[in-house]
């Protein structure tokens, strides 16, 4: 019994010693198996196919993603610059409709009660302002458009001048966006309107204004009758092999 | 009999699988080296229990003084250029099937002996 514990202590303590060393060389061993750097030169030559084949399959595929989403830009690019180009238009054709608010340098006309002026002269000076490049021209705040009317109403009292069959109150204020020494040019040539009026003693008080506002017309166009021209289109070409036949 | 040391052995295992430490791989080669020294003197350690000429100090230093000496010899050979991890394997290898033989033989003595006895 004595001899038994004589050695059993101490194959006791080198076999704990084993276990550790063994189970540490375990672990050891199976991190190498999953290290690169261990592991053998032909399974590495395999993995090196492998992944630069699947890395050829991925940069194929971003040369592919990269041309559509240069095909999307592009199709975007396209969308936002008719975006534009339509909105343009519409403030082109606003323009000429006068369905929107302008403002700009030009020139001032003043009015007054006591001027003999008739409806005549207004369309003279209007006429006048349009053949020395104004751009717009509002009377009373009331745009003159192309189906604008100049004309004259007459009641027991007095005969008003009418624009587009509203009356005109007094002082009548003539405004015209444009350059406007070109503007007060024509009227103020000699033999030109003002030389005219000057012969009915009606002056008109001419200003230059830097930054007019003409407000938009607040009527609507309305048509009952028209439709766009569309050429009729030329027969088709299946007629002309009939008639050979 | 042998439930202590088997016990320690379950000890050692868990006790090294619960460890955090790792062994950087570049000395794993050692390492295995040295595990092959210590498990020959374990087997030299049981042998001589069973040959009834055990001594304690001259396991415990044979143990430790072989593997460290394994280790050490096998770096020196990497270093050296020359291959000594082979030589401690075999070395280590053919002493470690020795005593295995030895172990085998002893076993089968007494049990012999032991059913001689019986028959006796």
């Amino acid at each position: 019994m004595l001899k038994k514990q004589h050695w059993a202590i101490p194959i006791t303590l080198v076999f704990l010693l084993m276990g550790i060393l063994f189970s540490l060389q375990f672990q050891a061993q199976n991190r190498i198996s999953s290290e690169l750097s261990m592991q053998k030169t032909e399974n590495l030559i395999a993995m090196v196919r492998d992944l630069s084949e699947k890395r050829q399959k991925l940069a194929s595929e971003i040369v592919d993603l990269n041309g559509n989403l240069r095909t999307q830009m592009k199709s975007v690019q396209d969308e936002s610059e008719l975006f534009i180009s339509l909105n343009e238009e519409l403030t082109k054709i606003q323009t000429v409709t006068g369905a929107n608010t302008l403002e700009g340098p030009g020139l001032e006309i003043l009015i007054d009660k006591q001027m003999p002026i008739l409806y005549v002269d207004i369309i003279h000076i209007v006429n006048e302002l349009w053949a020395s490049g104004a751009e717009a021209i509002a009377i009373n705040d009331y745009r003159i458009t192309q189906d604008t009317s100049i004309f004259y109403a007459e009641n027991e009292q007095n005969m008003s001048i009418t624009v587009d069959n509203n009356n005109l109150t007094y002082p009548i204020i003539i405004k015209a966006i444009g350059d406007p020494n070109n503007l007060d040019k024509g009227l103020t040539m000699p033999g030109g309107i003002m030389d005219n009026l000057s012969l009915y003693r009606a002056y008109p008080i001419i200003s230059k204004v830097d930054l007019l506002t003409i407000k938009g017309r607040n009527r609507s166009f309305m048509y009952y009758f028209l439709n766009e021209y569309k050429p009729a289109e030329k027969p088709a070409d299946t007629a002309s092999p009939a008639l050979k036949t | 009999m042998w439930v202590l040391p088997v016990f320690g052995l379950l000890i050692g295992i868990v006790l090294g699988s619960t460890l955090t430490f790792q062994i950087p791989l570049i000395y794993v080669k050692y390492m295995s080296i040295a595990v092959l020294a210590s498990l020959d003197s374990v087997f030299g350690g049981i042998r001589s229990v069973l040959e009834e000429r055990f001594d304690g100090t001259v396991l415990l230093s044979g143990f430790f003084t072989n593997a460290l000496l394994a280790a050490l010899l096998a770096y020196l050979g990497d270093r050296l250029g020359v291959d000594l991890y082979y030589a401690a394997v075999f070395a280590f290898g053919v002493r470690l099937f020795q005593n295995l033989a030895a172990i085998r033989h002893k076993l089968l003595l007494q049990y012999r002996s032991k059913k001689n006895r019986q028959l006796r």
